[in-house]
């Protein structure tokens, strides 16, 4: 039982943290992004170019943290192990 | 400018020769539900980053910042989250009624951090090459 509860609790804990800090980390680049463009107009494009590589490379890393926890939950390696005995028991 | 332009032009093409490429290795030495994970994966996050690149290029224009401000901001972020939800429900689907295996899922959905990797290497090599002659 410690089992499956140690796993909702580590997967709520993984995607809570991982979106909590994309999000955070989003919205700084955003921020520095307006901030730039607004000061210096002719550097929208060059601004935009990396500002797009870096917000893709943050929102994988919040897909890995979803697909970790799902697995926590519903794909497992010993859940149905663990299933298994909690229903023997 | 153009130069800029050119990569992340070459990195979303990248992105579907790479989704290709690994779709084909997987079909070939893997499970089904493996090769199913890969292309799921892949194409789930070749289509976010089309969207991506969407938004930030009709948001992000000095005349669109000038007006707006900070308020863009909140507009792209909940644009993100949308996206988010929609790739979460899919990707939610696809694991709890064990279509695809959860590594051939988490391969395809590096596609395109594979292909940002690989496109660096590229531009930096090119670069050193460049400054070397």
């Amino acid at each position: 039982m410690e089992f499956l509860v140690g796993s909702v609790w580590a997967a709520g804990l993984a995607i809570g943290i991982a979106a909590f800090g994309c999000g955070l980390g989003q919205g700084i680049g955003l921020n520095g992004a307006m901030s730039g463009i607004s000061r210096n107009p002719e550097a929208a494009g060059k601004i935009q170019v990396n500002m797009l590589i870096g917000l893709a490379l943050i929102e994988s890393l919040c897909i890995y943290a979803l697909v970790v926890s799902l697995i926590l939950m519903y794909a497992h390696p010993a859940l149905e192990a663990a299933t298994a005995a909690l229903g023997a028991h | 400018m153009q130069d800029l332009t050119k990569v992340v032009d070459l990195i979303t093409k990248s992105n579907w020769l790479l989704l290709v490429v690994s779709a084909m290795v997987a079909v070939m030495t893997t499970s089904m539900s493996f090769y199913l994970g890969v292309v799921a994966g892949g194409l789930i996050v070749a289509v976010n980053f089309h969207l991506l690149k969407r938004t930030i290029n009709n948001s992000i224009r000095p005349e669109v910042v000038s007006e707006k401000g900070r308020s863009l901001v909140g507009h792209v972020m909940v644009k993100y989250y949308i996206r988010f939800a929609v790739s979460a429900l899919l990707i939610f689907l696809l694991i709890s009624n064990h279509i695809v295996h959860p590594l051939g899922l988490l391969a395809g959905l590096s596609v395109v951090v594979a292909s940002v990797f690989i496109v660096t290497l590229l531009v930096v090599t090119r670069l050193y090459f460049k400054e070397a002659v």
